[in-house]
């Protein structure tokens, strides 16, 4: 038993040395490939954020806009009893901003993009492409997960902002038609409670889940191993170890951004 | 790798010396398109000092011929090494240029 | 006999994968332009050599050197160098399946030269050419066939005029008329081009008509090494009985450790 848990632990750390030193691999091309003339390809990342993040639009627009309409319910059926209906607005805003916004958006980015990469990534590397690029002397880290990381660090904040956009507008719906306040007013109340703060710290999260989604998929498919099969395990652990690291990293900037503020 | 234009009456040469691969393609592609720039109407490129041509260095001495076919320009290449010359043949581009033995029977041969 | 120019050096190279042993001690040289077959049973380590050749996987012990360099001793960018040199052609073509044929043969070339767009446009119809695909460059390679793709990887292979041409199992899978145009291609290729070539296979037709030399690989060990006509002559029953294709022999098919009526009375 002890063994056991012992094993686990040790290959969990095995891991996350391993994807530490991809993500150091990563941040070295970003940072010397423009002196080396070996920056990836601006059309090779142009492609890859209009995957990751055009493509990702329709199925963002509708998590934000029923989130919104929820948030904007739920809240509605407390404040009501204050008769404050009208804190609906900033509630779906700051909401909306500070947590919703960014994490809802990583998770459903981090199962479209994320084993996306991994599924791509793990095919590659089973029908020997990764090592076909490795003999032609080029770096599959420079190659493949570069433009992939650029894209979606790039692209996932955007995201989330055009989401937030969106979740306000589905508060705004319950607002107007069904608890009836005025739409000025409640266009006004969303933002005057907002502070800057509220905003970038969402930004700063959602670059951080990016991140995480890319570095994960990116690592799966470079260390899928036998086949079909193993593609398909891969691109499942990507979904999953994402979904954990987003909902941990999202516990631990909270706590940082809460703490610091005192 | 050392180029040299020189104009012989009508005809502009183009001696070149050293290796035409990977590394030097780019360079004679431009200093040949700089040369080019006024239209010559007749070039010889002399390949004496030329030891080794890889496929880069074939297709652009194919870039350059396309270009000046576009306006009329003749190119004729001279002094092939053996070597060189296999290489044109099995390339099958033996056909599409005009090859020489020396530069004076290559200069003579435009009329 | 010609001077010998060495480009290729094996030195008592062994790897393990786990218990298991997969080359035990291999020693061999391949000189400058010649075609250099290893050949040898499924399993009996002829891809792990390869790429150990390549450099792709570090030896356990032993060195290897291509080009006159200790691969061991290279850091990336000297590991860079010697890899422009070489050209790789895989048991499964290894196109990118995201690029198209021609993107496929012109990516070495957009990643590690100078050239304009044009100039490369020219080198890959030359090399498609070469390899009778030429005009296949807008197509994926998902619609072409196996021949062909492996005729692509081999154009592939060849944009950047490599000195050593490494070839695993290239006629594997691929029907009788398609494999010998894909022997021919390296017959072409290493004598007009004079490239070094080193071939994995267990081919016997293929092996006998491009090779200069042949090593039989059993077991993780270089059983025999030489001209094709002194491997067809030799007296070792293990390289008759390859060479024969016949299933009885010292070569054992079987590989289960305990008795079969034992096994199944358990």
């Amino acid at each position: 038993m002890i063994e056991r848990i012992g094993g686990i632990i040790i290959s969990a750390g095995r891991h996350t040395y391993r994807m530490l030193s991809l993500l150091s691999q990563t941040c070295f091309w970003i940072a010397v490939g423009p002196f080396k003339r070996k920056f990836p390809k601006p059309e090779g990342v142009f492609s890859q954020m209009v995957f990751a993040g055009v493509d990702s639009l329709i199925i963002a627009f509708f998590v934000a806009l029923f989130t919104g309409i929820v948030i904007a319910m739920q809240s509605a059926y407390q404040l009501s009893r204050f008769g404050a209906n009208i804190y609906v607005a900033p509630m779906v805003s700051i909401g909306l901003a500070r947590e919703l916004g960014p994490v809802l958006t990583s998770l459903v980015v981090a199962g479209r993009v994320g084993a996306a990469i991994a599924a791509e990534l793990g095919t590659m590397k089973v029908t020997e492409q990764i090592e076909a690029l490795e003999t032609m002397a080029l770096n599959p880290v420079r190659f493949l997960v570069v433009p992939r990381f650029l894209a979606l660090v790039v692209m996932l904040p955007c995201l989330v902002v055009f989401s937030d956009i969106i979740g306000i507008f589905g508060g705004f719906l319950v607002g107007v038609f069904n608890l009836h306040l005025n739409p000025y007013r409640y266009i006004t109340f969303s933002f005057q409670f907002m502070l800057w703060k509220d905003v970038w710290t969402g930004l700063v999260k959602s670059a951080v889940f990016a991140m995480v989604i890319s570095m994960i998929g990116c690592y799966m498919g470079l260390n899928t191993k036998g086949g079909a099969e193993g593609v398909g395990k891969s691109t499942t652990s990507s979904v999953v170890t994402s979904f954990i690291l987003i909902i941990l990293f999202d516990c631990i900037l909270t706590g940082i951004f809460y703490f610091a503020k005192q | 790798m050392n180029l040299k234009f020189e104009n012989k009456g009508e005809t502009m040469v183009c001696r070149i010396d050293g290796d035409v691969d990977i590394n030097t393609s780019p360079s004679i592609k431009k200093l040949f398109d700089k040369a080019l720039a006024k239209k010559a109407a007749k070039m010889v490129v002399n390949l004496q000092g030329v030891n080794y041509v890889d496929s880069s260095g074939l297709a652009t001495l194919v870039e350059i011929l396309k270009n000046m076919r576009q306006y009329g320009g003749k190119l004729k290449l001279s002094n092939l090494s053996p070597k060189i010359k296999s290489l044109f043949d099995i390339t099958k581009l033996d056909k599409l240029f005009e090859i020489a033995s020396d530069e004076e029977e290559a200069i003579a041969s435009f009329i | 006999m010609m001077e010998k120019d060495v480009v290729i050096k094996a030195e008592n190279v062994t790897k393990r994968f786990g218990e298991r042993v997969i080359l035990n001690g291999i020693s061999l040289e391949v000189c400058r332009g010649e075609t250099f077959v290893i050949m040898g049973g499924s399993g009996c380590g002829k891809s792990t050599l390869l790429r150990h050749l390549i450099g792709a996987l570090p030896p356990d012990s032993g060195k290897v050197y291509l080009l006159g360099k200790d691969l061991a001793s290279l850091n990336e960018d000297e590991m860079d160098r010697v890899k422009k040199k070489i050209g790789m052609c895989f048991q499964s073509a290894a196109l990118f399946d995201s690029m198209t044929v021609g993107e496929n043969v012109s990516l070495p070339l957009r990643e590690h030269t100078r050239l304009e767009t044009h100039v490369i446009e020219t080198v890959v119809k030359m090399k498609l050419e070469l390899v009778g695909l030429r005009g296949f460059e807008g197509l994926m390679p998902s619609q072409l066939s196996g021949g062909m793709r492996k005729r692509v990887g081999l154009a592939r292979a060849i944009a950047m005029d490599p000195e050593i041409m490494f070839y695993d199992e290239p006629t594997a899978g691929l029907d009788p008329i398609v494999a010998g145009v894909i022997d021919k291609l390296i017959l072409d290729l290493s004598k007009k081009l004079s490239i070094t070539s080193v071939v994995v296979t267990h081919d016997m037709k293929s092996v006998f008509s491009i090779a200069d030399r042949v090593a039989m690989l059993y077991e993780g060990k270089a059983l025999a090494v030489g001209a094709p006509d002194e491997i067809k002559k030799s007296e070792n029953p293990m390289v008759r009985q390859f060479i024969s294709g016949s299933p009885d022999g010292p070569i054992r098919f079987f590989q289960q450790k305990d008795d079969y009526l034992e096994h199944l009375m358990k």
